[in-house]
């Protein structure tokens, strides 16, 4: 077979990947670095968050990533597992979830959230890796339904005195319509002066952390290109439709979850294909999603239930790959 | 599999962020300005979000707190807010109910200096 191989040289490969036997060495790459590298990722819109909303942003975040931890340390207790709290997994979906919250969630509505998100969407799976759905979209999901006057930006963060218009963006444009977010322009948005979650308005930061953790190869660029392109796009088309009524992509890519949801949700492991064409399937579908919920949908955001809805279909659209080489088909 | 370093590490996280956590929660509590930045009024309408500030500051529209609070007595500076005597279903005659009191006051400042909402949809969020 080889043989063959070698003398035609129609089929020689040259790029052919050539596998050693055993011992074979490790990389060095771990979950833990994988994690480590995701939180220093995050670390410039966290810092913005805390800039911004002071204590009480420090309160939402500590309280959060602690008790995602202990979450997760309770559940392996009780069930017997292995304690995995060392891989520094449920820490960060404790950061994730935190950076989607309003500095003024109440603590009872942290805990409450990281419960969800470590026990509900990540530990009765089966732990880390065999998750269906983002445990922190899952949990903001849950506490968005429950409670969803905490998520009203404008609501909540009422007693915030800025230099910028404190108007969520994607409230006014759903409720006052294109006029209301034209004083939004796009350097604003991306240097952060917006209202929104903790660690979700800085946009700067959180574009570079994207671009920090696809060089690294932790998240997958296929993903998070394919989101913003189908953001854009969809966004694009309901705008030239009718101009007055839907925004153009500059206020859906820079405004509310958008970019966190791109870098750091919509790309979470085991919640993600792992091929290319699924990987840009989920990732325009997110995006299409997304737009099509905020423009004509119930909620002001649509990126949290866009992500859960591909997360769901993942499984089905990874099946499109490539065929397995040297499989033999029967009867041919 | 996590190393005894990695373990002790997120353990060590995890007790001084709840420290913090708590501490944070504990020691500054939310509390609002005394005078408002803005305000969420409730109603069955649809929310309405006010920006109080933007309204009084000199920089702004600079009204004068008599204006709108009109029991103010001269030199007061704490004035009552609105739904303190306008409350939602008023059972007294002479008194306005407080979408009365709010409908009254803000559309017709609004007609007079040719400026801000006057129409529903422009003030509820629906």
């Amino acid at each position: 077979m080889v043989d063959n191989n070698i003398a035609d040289n129609n089929t020689v490969n040259t790029n052919k990947f050539i596998v050693s036997h055993a011992p074979f060495w490790h990389d060095g790459s771990k979950i833990s670095l994988r994690n480590y590298n995701m939180a220093l990722a995050a670390l410039p819109a966290i810092l913005f968050g805390i800039y911004y909303y002071g204590m009480q942003a420090v309160g939402v975040l500590s309280l959060s990533i602690s008790t995602a931890i202990i979450w997760e340390f309770i559940f392996c207790r009780i069930t017997k597992r292995s304690n995995t709290i060392g891989d520094g997994n449920a820490a960060i979906i404790g950061m994730l979830l935190g950076m989607l919250l309003p500095a003024t969630a109440p603590w009872w509505f942290v805990i409450t959230g990281t419960f969800v998100a470590i026990i509900i969407g990540k530990q009765i799976f089966g732990g880390i890796g065999a998750n269906p759905f983002n445990p922190v979209a899952v949990a903001i999901a849950i506490l968005m339904l429950s409670w969803g006057n905490v998520f009203d930006f404008n609501e909540a963060l009422i007693n915030f005195d800025f230099d910028f218009a404190m108007v969520y963006p994607l409230a006014a444009l759903k409720h006052f319509g294109v006029s209301a977010v034209d004083s939004f322009s796009m350097g604003n948005l991306l240097m952060g002066k917006q209202s929104g979650g903790i660690g979700s308005t800085f946009g700067l930061g959180l574009i570079a952390g994207g671009i920090y953790l696809i060089i690294r190869g932790i998240i997958r660029w296929e993903i998070s290109i394919s989101f913003l392109a189908g953001i854009i796009i969809t966004s694009l088309i309901f705008n030239i439709t009718d101009p007055a009524r839907y925004a153009g992509p500059v206020i859906h890519l820079f405004a509310g979850y958008t970019l966190i949801g791109a870098f750091f949700l919509a790309t979470e492991d085991s919640s993600s294909p792992v091929n290319f064409i699924p990987m840009l399937i989920y990732g325009a579908g997110a995006g299409f999603l997304t737009v099509l919920i905020r423009n004509i949908g119930f909620y002001v955001d649509g990126v949290i239930f866009a992500i859960l809805i591909m997360n769901l279909i993942n499984p089905l659209i990874d099946k499109i790959r490539p065929k397995a080489i040297g499989k033999v088909v029967e009867n041919a | 599999m996590t190393s005894h370093k990695e373990l002790q590490l997120v353990y060590g996280l995890a007790i001084i962020l709840l420290v913090v956590g708590v501490l944070s929660y504990a020691a500054f509590p939310a509390k609002a300005p005394e005078r408002p930045v803005r305000l969420m009024f409730k109603c069955v309408a649809g929310k309405i979000l006010f920006d109080h500030k933007t309204h009084t500051v000199e920089s702004g529209y600079g009204i004068s707190c008599s204006s709108c609070h009109h029991n103010l007595e001269e030199g007061e500076t704490n004035p009552q807010a609105c739904g303190e005597c306008h409350e939602p279903e008023s059972q007294e005659e002479d008194m306005l109910s407080r979408s009365d009191a709010f409908h009254k006051q803000c559309i017709s400042c609004h007609k007079e200096s040719e400026a801000g909402p006057e129409k529903c949809e422009s003030c509820h969020v629906m």
